[in-house]
């Protein structure tokens, strides 16, 4: 059972809740927690990891090199590239490499066989099991790098190869190819949201991506009380996907300060997040 | 021309609050200013000035079409994509999945058949909106689906760049999505100066970090936007001040009318806080 948590919108408490469910679920199942969002992990850090127990480097990407000596400045490089990786510098060309995607197709398009790719290693996946008993896997994007989408498939499978009942999945903020590659073969999809006409914006945004591969939804609305009215408008769009509403509450922002998860708190969130948690369960078990 | 970018790492910092903010702020004090909002996946910076966009000129990117009688089943395609977006078994035709493939062209280039024809696709739409005399907001929209919205970043950003020529604009202030991949990375590009907008928890600083690792990468200077600076513990943020030579420039209190204006579109109000 693979669950994603997912908003479009950053910052409207994806981790915090993930870490959450990770706990709730792990109380009657075998969980394992997947921080997908490789370019900004947090899920660690709401689940009080400072430290991993295995760090494995990984290369999920490639770039390309001009060998200066061969390259004959004929350009066909420049103008087949889709990522405007190739840079014109005096008669010659040279490869960007904050930008180069590692396609390889200026390698096959030079007539001068000037152009190498060679496999960077763009990232790690860090393992470590968790205070509180589950597995936490979790994926680092090298800033400057890039493939964070391939990042997040080669976690999946590191995750999936670990025993587990429920996997939760962290997803990044956004609706691009990390986000894409955390929605899909999941089994349900929390979208978490606050009241605001940017995170219900986002939320319709992200929905075009979970529909788009057919994965049933619920909705939560996080930090409800900063804006009852819109709150209101999101809860009534949300019809019977809606899964409850939860309260803002500087303790959880004094929890992520202290690095403990918001269940450990005195939070009066914690009753919020156990209802929605009871009603994710209860559909998954009708399933 | 100054060209600044209004970045962060992590989601849901300000990035946009502190964008428009200074926007408005350098436009209410005569100077001529074009915001770009390049959060092509999520942009809401015209709902944070209470604006609609109208008229969405497309951005078109090419993509791999099969045409099933020209092609012999060699394989190639399949055996050079390195987006595992082509699925190929002997004997048929490839089967080129949409979600993986990110356009790069490598799969046509290589067909002996030109079996592989280039079929058009609107990856993302341009909106241009006048805001007042002298502010003009350029927002960048990826259409649902696209997986690699680097490419629409970059066609946003080159039409602001030709927009902010054309009227000539003293500041043309870029609002960069989360994260520090391709997306992000495009929108810094050529940036004089990025303000990364961060909160004092581990979570802001543990992002903060990441961006202005990208940043030094890229030899933009950087300075510290600190948001609900009053929320949180302020010394977590000291260290990556040390560890990076930068400085904190703004620091904007947690404030609910803050939160207010900028549920009702209406930031505007709230200028006078930087």
């Amino acid at each position: 059972m693979n669950i994603v948590v997912a908003s479009g919108k950053g910052g409207t408490g994806k981790s915090m809740l993930a870490s959450s469910l990770s706990l709730l679920f792990s109380k009657e199942a075998k969980v394992v927690a997947c921080d997908c969002d490789v370019d900004a992990p947090n899920l660690g850090l709401w689940l009080g990891v400072t430290s991993y127990d295995i760090v494995e480097p990984i290369s999920t990407s490639e770039k390309a090199e001009i060998d200066s000596e061969k390259c004959i400045g004929c350009g066909k490089c420049f103008e087949n590239c889709s990522f405007g990786a190739i840079e014109k510098i005096d008669s010659k060309f040279i490869v960007n490499p904050l930008l180069c995607e590692g396609c390889g197709v200026c390698k096959i398009v030079c007539p001068a066989e000037a152009v190498k790719t060679k496999p960077v290693m763009n990232g790690e996946i860090r393992i470590k099991k968790t205070v509180w008993g589950f597995p936490l896997v979790s994926g680092h994007l090298k800033p400057g790098e890039t493939g964070s989408g391939r990042i997040v498939q080669e976690l999946r499978k590191k995750a999936d190869e670990i025993d587990h009942d429920v996997m939760i999945l962290d997803a990044a903020a956004g609706i691009g190819c990390p986000v894409i590659a955390s929605v899909t073969n999941c089994d349900y999809a929390v979208l978490v949201t606050e009241p605001t006409p940017s995170a219900f914006s986002d939320l319709e945004r992200i929905l075009e991506i979970v529909n788009h591969f057919k994965v049933p939804y619920g909705v939560v609305v996080n930090k409800w009380d900063v804006n009852p009215p819109v709150s209101e408008k999101i809860i009534s769009w949300s019809g019977d996907r809606f899964l409850g509403r939860i309260s803002y509450d500087r303790e959880v922002v004094n929890s992520i300060v202290a690095l403990r998860p918001v269940l450990a708190s005195e939070s009066k969130v914690k009753s919020e997040i156990i209802s929605v948690y009871e009603k994710i369960r209860n559909l998954l078990h009708k399933q | 021309m100054r060209l600044v970018a209004s970045t962060g790492g992590k989601g849901g910092t300000g990035k946009s609050t502190f964008a428009v903010l200074y926007a408005l702020k350098l436009s209410k004090e005569g100077k001529k200013v074009l915001l770009c909002d390049c959060d092509v996946e999520c942009p809401n910076d015209h709902l944070l000035l209470g604006v609609k966009l109208h008229e969405g000129k497309p951005i078109y990117q090419d993509f791999p079409r099969v045409n099933a009688e020209k092609c012999v089943s060699c394989g190639l395609c399949s055996e050079i994509c390195k987006e595992n977006a082509i699925f190929w078994i002997k004997g048929k035709p490839p089967m080129i999945f949409e979600d993986l493939c990110s356009g790069c062209g490598a799969c046509w280039i290589v067909c002996p058949q030109q079996a592989i024809e280039r079929k058009k696709k609107a990856v993302g739409e341009i909106f241009e909106t006048r805001l007042s005399g002298n502010l003009w907001l350029v927002t960048g929209m990826s259409k649902p689906g696209v997986s690699e919205t680097g490419p629409v970043v970059k066609e946003v950003k080159k039409r602001a760049l030709e927009l902010a020529e054309d009227i000539g604009v003293d500041v043309l202030i870029v609002d960069t999505a989360p994260g520090t991949h391709c997306n992000v990375i495009q929108a810094l590009l050529g940036c004089d100066k990025a303000y990364v907008v961060t909160e004092p928890t581990p979570l802001g600083s543990h992002d903060a970090s990441l961006i202005l690792e990208l940043l030094k990468i890229m030899d933009v200077p950087s300075e510290i936007v600190l948001n609900k600076a009053d929320v949180g513990d302020a010394s977590i943020i000291e260290e990556i001040i040390k560890k990076y030579g930068v400085q904190i420039s703004v620091k904007i209190p947690y404030s609910e009318k803050l939160i207010k204006a900028y549920s009702e579109g209406r930031l505007d109000r709230m200028v006078n806080l930087l």
